[in-house]
């Protein structure tokens, strides 16, 4: 009875969903804080190439 | 720059409330696979990573043509764009793949005809920002890049297809598959309705960071002819 209720019951998998969901999260968020890092750097150099566009005008 | 449209506000927001709806689902309204267990519930976010990929491939194969046909270099902004988010879902897509496939098939990988065609989809868009990198001629590299999307989308049908015509472990969600299949399972009502809602709510995902992302590309674009017209 205890041998046929332990084969019934689901794989231990817990640490893979564990691993698998630590992955997906840490991907989505590095790539949207890249976006953010990178449109924060951007708008930087456009003010001080602005501001060099200007100083040759 | 003009400011963030108000639309992008909401559509933030939407997702945001999306994203964490699906979370619960998947967590808890999706019921405990009975043979695999906890690691089955990889699978919602994991066949949605991989349906972001696609879909941002094929939306920058659309935009190469709308480029190739008006030559407007916003299709090249719309076009590099696509194909970062979804190379970054991808990517996400196979790792978090292997992972399953260790939880369930017992290894992180095998030369399977799924993971080898999504393995060489991956690389042949890793090369596109390689060789992009190599063109300073904007035009020239935008040319490039809509050729490159249209001619490596061949690639994702491929993925797509290679588990329904080749014999192949890995499981077929959509449609039926073959016989030597290991890791398949039967979708409840509530696992299919997590499955379906994933699916939306990482389309709308794509939508909002590709949204982001072209903002971010215009940016770019001022910033480099503001450079070239400096250094004349």
């Amino acid at each position: 009875m205890i041998n046929t209720l332990l084969l019934q019951a689901p794989a231990e998998t817990t640490r893979y969903l564990v691993a698998g969901y630590t992955v997906i999260f840490g991907i989505m968020s590095l790539y949207i804080i890249s976006l953010v890092v990178r449109t924060r750097n951007l708008k930087r150099q456009l003010v001080m190439l602005r501001e060099l566009d200007q100083e040759r005008k | 720059m003009e400011s963030k449209p108000r639309m992008l506000t909401i559509l933030d927001g939407i997702t945001i409330l999306l994203f964490l709806t699906a979370v619960g689902m998947v967590f808890f309204y999706a019921p405990l696979e009975a043979v695999m267990g906890q690691v089955q519930r990889v699978f919602y976010f994991h066949v949605a990573n991989a349906w972001v990929g696609m879909l941002g491939f094929m939306v920058a194969a659309i935009a190469g043509i709308a480029y190739l046909r008006k030559g407007d270099r916003k299709w090249d902004i719309v076009g590099l764009s696509a194909i970062e988010i979804s190379f970054v879902f991808f990517f996400t897509a196979i790792v978090s793949g292997s992972i399953w496939a260790r939880g369930s098939w017992g290894t992180w990988w095998t030369w399977d005809p799924r993971l080898t065609t999504a393995a060489i989809c991956e690389l042949v868009y890793a090369a596109y920002f390689l060789l992009r990198q190599g063109i300073d001629d904007p035009d020239r590299r935008a040319r490039f890049g809509a050729v490159y999307a249209l001619l490596s989308f061949i690639s994702v049908p491929l993925t797509f297809i290679s588990i329904r015509i080749f014999r192949t472990i890995h499981p077929v969600i959509i449609g039926s598959g073959g016989s030597g299949a290991e890791g398949s399972f039967d979708m409840s009502p509530r696992m299919l309705q997590t499955f379906i809602f994933s699916l939306i709510t990482f389309s709308i995902i794509f939508a909002d960071l590709l949204w982001h992302r072209i903002r971010l590309g215009k940016l770019a674009e001022e910033a480099e002819n503001l450079r070239l017209k400096t250094l004349q």
